[in-house]
């Protein structure tokens, strides 16, 4: 992150202090390194305590944690507990379905993300021209994305039931699919209701980014006798890239850390095709009190999680906002 | 976000106990030989489970309890409750690590091996015993979940939760049945007889997350495998009357027809439904607490308790080595903090709680069985309709009393979550099954390996 910042800065501090400023460019340089030199870091000091307490503490012990032979009979005198080095990772990847769940939770990370996307760019655009009744379609869209995963993962359990409301209709229509809840099937429910329950979310970002869009820009389009799809493809898109790609990547993040649905909709043992990788870590950790390698399982999930979050950093380049600013002026 | 949540959580906890190692010491407090405790000024703090049922009576029991544990004591009792056994646990993992928290825990039976295992709690010397009443005034049964053996216990058996079954009188007496089957294979047979248009022989969840190994554990030990011989530190998971076991109670619905298909995806509640609604003749693995369901629904003053079976499928009695377990020791227990400083008042509360009298105040308060011996035979003679559940206390066998029982059933309830498709298509076959089993059994094995040390 600090990369690019950094280097100008310190390719520049040795010549301006060893030699006199000259007239042109080298003045406006050394007032910059003045100023850098004597900016108020120490005012970084209550967010980098919080950081380090909230979030670099725990992780260190999260990592120590991950090389003990942490479980019920160590737990009471944990820092005792037997190191074992890499121990947990190989029995995390050799004995346990750790490579499984990885495998189920980022395929179904990936498609719940990708089928979301056309969905809330759909409901944006269908929802960008004002009409009668405008506001309340919007408010009822985001309805499933502000109900509690807790409540949406308790109401489609009930209503994927064996014989249940869904098996019912689907009954009368000639369908019988089998059971939603178990088996291979489960593994498309999951998706589905991540899906039902996530699409407002791009919805709401594409909106946004869909505000965002001059009127000039529609006008000028039109002007030229662009068609909608022209006017889509070639004016409106390309201003949402921004938009989409933020909310692919938070999706993918949400879906892959997602515990609370898969966990309410198909209990622990989950079904095997269902066996996510946050439900294997929490039954490890709370019903098998093998903390240790849970913790090793946690540190894999978050190298899962830190590459879309690396790709996502990248593309939004929030580090190098200064430059942006410089090349803009 | 959850699995980072846990991390941090795991992480958290211990950096508690790193603040707090210093604090914890395995002794502490004084043990007053007397049976008279002077707790003036002094509090013990209990921890114990929120009564989903009664919450207005469990209050009201608790200023009882405080009230009287003043007058005897002197001391204050402070109550701290916990909604859900998450809740629980976190709290006892905490106060392992950190060395302090509640002085006394209320346990579910099936935890307290684990907790057990933590060695975090106070071993019973017979002095303590002796603190607490004595080992006679408890039903010898509801002492199997202890401790390992009787040199090793840690909690004494405050209430009883045994599993008996509910039956339909009228459902039985229509299909010439005069008394409820006391052979898991008169069970089937019955059942399949009392199948008839929209009623079914048997409601059972077997989508829930806790009875179907009660099942599994109970004829496997009326046939002589106790699923981990603790003795020669062997899993018999894959034990040929584990098999048998499993394949009776998936017949009921693949061979019997006895029970409604929707039932692959029931939890217990949905199989007690089933019943009050009279759509099932048999509700096995149900406790006393299903009568307030019972009492108010369609088959109230139609419905009678009976042990379950107890003896093991195939058979019409049990081999020599098979114990006939009516149910798990199921109930709660209460343990002592090793770090509490107020272990004398400890067990002054834990003498009060379990006296007959206050036993069968909280019956009568709370519903729950007393495992006072006294208090148990008062209630069999004075309350017909649950005698046969306080007949249960009796006969019921403690599941195999190791920290790697908490695997074992998991994995035991694993292996029918992945048979269920397979059980809804009509049928789990032998070699389905024996893949899974042999996959319990060597998670079962791996978790004994570990508990040995």
């Amino acid at each position: 992150m600090s990369t690019d910042t950094a280097a100008p800065a310190a390719t520049a501090r040795p010549p301006a202090e060893a030699t006199p400023p000259r007239a042109g460019r080298a003045p406006r340089r050394g007032r910059r390194t003045v100023q850098q030199r004597n900016r108020p870091l120490w005012m970084l000091l209550p967010g980098g305590i919080l950081m380090l307490l909230v979030i670099i503490v725990p992780f260190v012990f999260a990592i120590v944690i991950s090389t003990l032979d942490l479980d019920m009979y160590t737990l009471r005198d944990w820092v005792s507990a037997p190191f074992i080095g890499l121990g947990n990772y190989i029995e995390a990847i050799t004995s346990s379905s750790l490579l499984q769940s990885i495998w189920i939770s980022v395929s179904f990370a990936v498609i719940a993300a990708v089928v979301t996307l056309p969905i809330g760019v759909a409901a944006a655009l269908a929802t960008q021209n004002a009409f009668r009744g405008r506001a309340l379609v919007r408010s009822l869209f985001l309805v499933p994305y502000v109900l509690p995963g807790f409540v949406v993962g308790t109401f489609w359990h009930t209503m994927l039931q064996p014989h249940g409301i869904v098996d019912t209709v689907l009954g009368n229509l000639g369908i019988h699919t089998g059971l939603w809840l178990n088996g291979p099937l489960s593994y498309w429910t999951l998706i589905g209701v991540q899906i039902w329950s996530s699409w407002p979310f791009f919805y709401l970002l594409v909106l946004a980014g869909l505000q965002s869009v001059e009127n000039e820009v529609h006008e000028a389009a039109a002007l030229d006798g662009a068609g909608w799809w022209a006017k889509l493809r070639y004016v409106i898109l390309p201003h949402l890239r921004g938009p989409i790609a933020l909310a692919l990547i938070i999706s993918l993040l949400h879906n892959i850390n997602g515990f609370t649905l898969p966990f309410v909709l198909f209990g622990v043992p989950a079904p095997a095709d269902v066996n996510v990788l946050p439900v294997l870590t929490y039954v490890t950790s709370f019903q098998s009190f093998r903390f240790g390698l849970s913790a090793a399982m946690a540190v894999f999930s978050l190298i899962l999680i830190a590459i879309p979050l690396f790709i996502y950093l990248k593309a939004v380049r929030l580090d190098t906002g200064d430059d942006r600013k410089e090349k803009t002026a | 976000m959850r699995s980072r949540f846990a991390l941090g959580a795991v992480a958290g906890l211990a950096a508690i106990g790193l603040a707090l190692t210093g604090c914890s010491s395995s002794g502490g407090g004084s043990n007053p030989s007397s049976t008279a405790v002077d707790g003036k000024g002094r509090t013990l703090t209990v921890y114990t489970g929120v009564s989903g049922l009664y919450p207005q009576q469990q209050k009201e029991w608790f200023s009882e309890l405080q009230a009287q544990f003043k007058k005897e004591t002197g001391a204050t009792l402070a109550f701290d409750t916990f909604a859900s056994s998450n809740d629980e646990l976190t709290k006892i993992q905490t106060s392992v690590v950190s060395g302090q928290g509640p002085d006394v825990y209320a346990l579910g039976t099936t935890f307290t091996p684990t907790a057990y295992a933590t060695g975090a709690f106070v071993k019973l010397t017979d002095a303590d015993w002796a603190k607490v009443g004595g080992r006679d005034r408890f039903v010898p049964a509801s002492l199997g979940m202890s401790g390992p053996d009787a040199k090793n216990q840690i909690a004494v058996p405050l209430a009883q939760r045994p599993f008996v079954m509910a039956y339909n009188k009228d459902l039985l007496k229509a299909a010439g049945i005069d008394k409820p089957a006391t052979t898991w294979d008169d069970f089937a047979s019955q059942a399949k007889k009392l199948t008839t248009g929209g009623t079914y022989g048997v409601a059972v969840g077997y989508a829930d997350n806790y009875d179907p190994w009660k099942f599994i554990w109970a004829m496997s030990q009326q046939g002589g495998n106790p699923i981990l011989d603790l003795k020669s530190n062997k899993a018999r998971l894959d034990d040929p009357i584990t098999q048998k076991a499993y394949e009776t109670y998936f017949g009921w619905l693949t061979e019997q027809k006895a029970v409604d298909p929707a039932a692959v995806g029931w939890k217990n509640p949905q199989a007690v439904a089933a019943f009050a609604a009279g759509k099932a003749a048999y509700l096995p693995m149900v406790s006393a607490s299903s009568m307030e369901a019972l009492d108010s629904s369609a088959v109230a003053g139609k419905y009678a308790y009976a042990l379950m079976p107890t003896v093991t499928p195939g058979k019409t009695s049990n081999p020599s080595g098979g114990k006939a377990a009516a149910s798990i020791v199921s109930g709660d227990n209460l343990v002592v903090a090793s770090y509490s400083k107020n272990q004398d008042l400890a067990f002054a509360y834990i003498n009060m709680v379990t006296r007959a009298d206050m036993q069968t105040k909280e019956f009568k308060l709370l519903g729950d069985l007393p495992s006072n011996a006294k208090a148990a035979d008062d209630l069999q003679k004075s309350t017909p309709i649950i005698a046969p559940i306080v007949d249960a206390i009796g006969k019921s066998v403690a599941t195999p009393f190791s920290g790697a029982w908490g695997d074992t059933q998991l994995a035991l309830t694993n292996v029918v979550v992945q048979s269920i498709p397979n059980l809804s298509s009509g049928s789990v076959s032998s070699s389905q099954l024996s893949q899974l089993l042999k996959t319990a059994q060597s998670t079962a094995q791996g978790s004994l390996d570990k508990a040995k040390k």
